[in-house]
């Protein structure tokens, strides 16, 4: 009877549990828009590159978008040259894939630094030449 | 006065007091019983492994609010940890970390990729 009621308590809690972390990714859904007439100025020249699709945006990847530009400030210029260039891709990306590609990212810096100097060679020495490759560089990526 | 008058003056008093005492005093007072009571009952065998005195094989059977006591805070730390461990990826930082190094976000999802980068974590 005991070791019932404690099982009962257990079960109870985690089931609280698992309800938080569902409630979690609904709010994710229900985060806002921020119109793009509302973004500061420095926001527009960060994030200029997507300011046609701005709008249509979901709020939680605006929010996201917001929060990577407020590191550009600090960013030395080849990388916010990479920013500039990569991030109207990377909004065009479907959640998934962006979420993908943070997995594998998060993966790689797992990684001592020499490995992962020597995944990231590797993959540039095969990727050098795309012409000369029959496979396409990326599947799936959607159409602008 | 004998014996049972004595006790019937003195039981009040020890309710009285009995009420007054704390939970951890309640624990310390029962241990103590219970350690008094070993010298008049035959030792049992706990898993059929290790011999105990009686006091104190009845001493580990905690009270379900007791079990529960020590399970609570437990469960807890484990879920406030693992909310922790996610809430505190700042994902906008880790975006702009992955759009500004050297490879371009392809790479990420690139199947060749993911296969190295799965035989150097193994």
């Amino acid at each position: 009877m005991a070791r019932q009621v404690e099982r009962l308590i257990a079960a109870l809690l985690l089931t609280l549990g698992a309800t938080a972390a569902s409630a979690a990714d609904a709010d994710k859904l229900k985060t806002p828009q921020t119109p793009w007439s509302r973004l500061s100025a420095d926001e527009h020249r960060i994030l200029g590159p997507l300011a046609p699709e701005w709008d249509r945006l979901p709020g939680y990847q605006q929010e996201r978008l917001r929060g990577a530009a407020r590191h550009y400030p600090s960013m030395q210029p080849v990388q916010k040259e990479r920013f500039e260039e990569r991030v109207r891709d990377w909004a065009a990306m479907t959640p998934e894939q962006r979420r993908a590609a943070r997995e594998t990212f998060q993966g790689l810096r797992k990684l001592p630094p020499e490995k992962q100097h020597e995944l990231r060679e590797r993959w540039l020495k095969q990727h050098r030449s795309p012409e000369e490759s029959s496979e396409p560089r990326f599947e799936g990526r959607p159409p602008r | 006065m004998n014996e049972n008058e004595f006790a019937s003056k003195l039981k009040p008093w020890l309710e009285r007091g009995a009420a007054q005492v704390g939970q951890l005093q309640a624990a310390r007072l029962k241990a103590a019983r219970l350690r008094a009571m070993d010298a008049y009952r035959e030792p049992v065998r706990l898993l059929g492994l290790v011999q105990l005195n009686a006091g104190t094989a009845q001493m580990l059977h905690y009270s379900i609010l007791q079990r529960a006591l020590i399970w609570v805070p437990l469960i807890v730390l484990i879920a406030v940890l693992a909310m922790r461990s996610t809430a505190e990826i700042d994902i906008g930082e880790l975006d702009a970390q992955l759009l500004t190094q050297e490879l371009p976000p392809d790479a990420f999802l690139d199947k060749d990729f993911r296969t190295w980068l799965g035989k150097s974590s193994g």
